[in-house]
């Protein structure tokens, strides 16, 4: 046998090697029934999972998650999630896992609206209730509540901030989106495009992804600036995105010149705000996604009360506001101070 | 085996190393050609392409996927594969972050953390590649998830924030008017080429790649130089695992997904062969710049980023598509 046939054997030994993996995470458990079982007194295990792992965003939606269980009795939260917010049938296998674990309760944000509602699906019918935080499904089953941003409303407001702060005369503005073809960039997008059909004087010249990648940010901003010498304001519409463009935008001499509109408020973002790089950062509170979720599939599961979705709101966050104490409790979430209305 | 014996092995092998030679040159000059042709027509489609400033830029943003496709191509010479240059470049991005915040090291010691890593983790490809026997890409396919793991029980799944300005040095600093990033590039280019076509160790290396077990028979320390490319390849993707972190001023621990195919891509357009034994640096570099320019051009003009995946996708099959047809020609001919 040559050395090459071998090696196909091997790939081929691979790929059904692979297949009876993935076989064997489809494996679905024995529901017991599926039917919703009576409020639980004994302890509970509540399974959270992001997006994606390694953002401070998510983070702060583990501190709210874990803060909601500290406050009820004998709640455990068990937070999971993928590597990449690409890794979509990942996040499929992670929620099935959850599922086969038998925990009581899953929260969670989909990586794709589609992809993920026959997952929810199938953990209500193992009689495992689901509640959305960040990114619902597509199709969304009535009995699954989602606590988001309205992440249109204020991708529009972040169109109206960057007209206030150009001002009057013709503008041209980029946009660095993140993930395209997901629920929340393409709310964010056509929100911030939205908001521009308002200002006739601001034209959109370009727009271009990250992919959540801080590098590939800086990347793609580097040749949109050289692309647009004259370009005067930028919004980038997630946390890499915009430690990304800010990166470009010093290395090419233009901080100041080019006024940027970020999103999220990870720490070097409150920096560049403070040091006037970032004009102003649209401020989800993902500490309240975690907690609301949390907190009301705690009370659905002990009490039975129908969880009910929620908006958990923007702030506007600009050097000027940022002292104030109800901003400081968006940007330093913390259980003692939580920005949560209880 | 005696001294005359392995020179008539070496001798006997040489023609076809010649002619291996020779298409690897034909693919090289046909990416170098694609290359000037794209710079043209972009220099011509857009005002604001031939700029130092543009010019500079895409040097710098080809350095680190140009640094990491070197290592790659030494590994794929040697008919392996490194899945793991992702994993690795953000393991040792994140390490150097994290002594530079928690010990307050500078940017060259953290580099030298960064290369250590990076090495570290090239041995263990290394090991499981020449001693333990597996198959380059199994061995890399598990470093890369273990590895990628790693990254996140370091970090605690959270970018590595914070850094002082002076950690910038690395991916945004200058010298004499051009950027380090460069600098570095042009440096690790020339030595690895020179290692490769000049140094014996070169030699061993395609050797091995064309045939194993010819190279052991002929006295070459099979083990100790097979294990000895995944450190070096290593150390590279560990250098530009700094380097890209240095560019953004922080740790990214989910840097580098999807790194290792951009890598093989660039290596494969210059004219490497997966089936081992053929690639040079030069055309790896083409490559590497070919697939910048097109992401370079795309934003310039406008061109949506989906379309960008598709053009690199078919400058990859047309490039793999007319080696092989030139290498057949070369063979029909003898």
């Amino acid at each position: 046998m040559s050395p090459r046939f071998r090696s196909r054997w091997t790939i081929a030994l691979l790929a059904a090697a692979a297949t009876f993996a993935l076989s064997a995470c489809v494996e679905v458990r024995d529901g017991g029934g599926g039917e919703e079982t009576g409020p639980v007194d004994g302890p509970l295990e509540i399974a959270v999972a992001p997006k994606a792992v390694g953002h401070e965003f998510w983070n702060t939606v583990k501190a709210g998650a874990e803060c909601a269980a500290g406050l009820a009795e004998d709640v455990t939260v068990t937070w999971d999630g993928v590597a990449a917010e690409t890794d979509i049938e990942g996040q499929v296998n992670l929620i099935q896992n959850f599922v086969t674990s038998g925990v009581d309760g899953i929260v969670y944000a989909a990586t794709d609206s589609a992809a993920l509602a026959p997952a929810t699906q199938s953990a209500l019918d193992a009689g495992v209730p689901v509640a959305m935080i960040d990114s619902g499904t597509d199709p969304q089953p009535s009995e699954v509540p989602l606590y988001a941003t309205d992440n249109r409303a204020g991708a529009v407001e972040a169109a109206n901030l960057l007209a206030d702060a150009l001002g009057e005369g013709d503008h041209e503005v980029a946009l660095i989106e993140f993930q395209p073809g997901s629920q929340t960039n393409t709310e964010r997008a056509e929100g911030f495009t939205e908001g521009l059909a308002a200002h006739a004087n601001l034209e959109l010249v370009a727009q271009q992804p990250s992919h959540s990648d801080v590098n590939e940010a800086r990347r793609v901003t580097e040749d949109i600036l050289t692309a647009n010498p004259e370009l005067d304001g930028i919004f980038a519409a997630n946390e890499p995105s915009v430690l990304g463009a800010i990166q470009a935008i010093e290395s090419a001499g233009k901080t100041g010149e080019v006024t940027v509109i970020g999103w999220d408020a990870a720490p070097d973002e409150v920096a560049a705000l403070e040091a006037g790089q970032i004009h102003a950062l649209v401020v989800q509170n993902p500490f309240n996604m975690g907690f609301l979720g949390v907190q009301s599939m705690i009370e659905h599961l002990r009490e039975g009360t129908p969880m009910a979705s929620a908006d958990t709101g923007v702030t506007f966050v600009t050097a000027e506001n940022m002292a104030s104490e109800e901003v400081r409790a968006v940007l330093e979430p913390s259980c003692d101070n939580p920005p949560v209305d209880q | 085996m005696t001294a005359l014996e392995r020179d008539a092995g070496v001798q006997g092998r040489l023609g076809a190393w010649v002619s291996e030679r020779v298409s690897v040159a034909v693919s090289e000059f046909t990416a170098a050609a694609a290359l000037v042709v794209l710079f043209v027509a972009l220099s011509l489609a857009s005002p604001n392409f031939l700029t130092a400033d543009n010019l500079f830029n895409i040097g710098s943003q080809t350095a680190v996927i140009a640094i990491i496709a070197v290592a790659q191509t030494m590994v794929i010479i040697t008919k392996g594969i490194d899945l793991s240059v992702g994993s690795t470049a953000a393991l040792a991005g994140v390490m150097a972050a994290i002594v530079v915040r928690d010990l307050g090291v500078s940017v060259w010691t953290a580099a030298l953390v960064a290369i250590a890593v990076g090495a570290a983790c090239g041995l263990v490809n290394g090991l499981l590649v020449s001693v333990v026997r597996l198959p380059p890409f199994i061995a890399t396919l598990g470093t890369m998830s273990a590895g990628r793991g790693l990254v996140f029980i370091v970090t605690g799944a959270v970018g590595v924030y914070s850094l002082p300005e002076s950690f910038q040095l690395l991916g945004n600093g200058q010298i004499g008017g051009v950027p380090f990033a460069i600098v570095v590039t042009a440096l690790v280019a020339l030595a690895v080429g020179y290692l490769l076509s000049q140094s014996r160790f070169g030699q061993h290396v395609y050797a091995m790649g064309s045939n194993l077990e010819a190279a052991r028979r002929a006295g070459i320390a099979v083990r100790r130089k097979l294990t000895a490319v995944y450190v070096l390849a290593g150390a590279l993707v560990g250098l530009g695992g700094v380097i890209a972190a240095s560019r953004v001023n922080s740790g990214q621990p989910n840097y580098g997904i999807g790194l290792e195919l951009d890598a093989i891509a660039a290596a494969v357009i210059g004219g490497a062969s997966l089936f081992g034994g053929q690639g040079r640096i030069a055309g790896t570099l083409i490559g590497a710049f070919l697939i910048a320019l097109v992401r370079n051009g795309s934003v310039l003009l406008g061109i949506s980023i989906h379309y960008q995946q598709v053009i690199v996708g078919l400058i990859i099959w047309a490039a793999v598509a007319f080696d092989q047809f030139r290498r057949r020609r070369l063979e029909a001919r003898g």
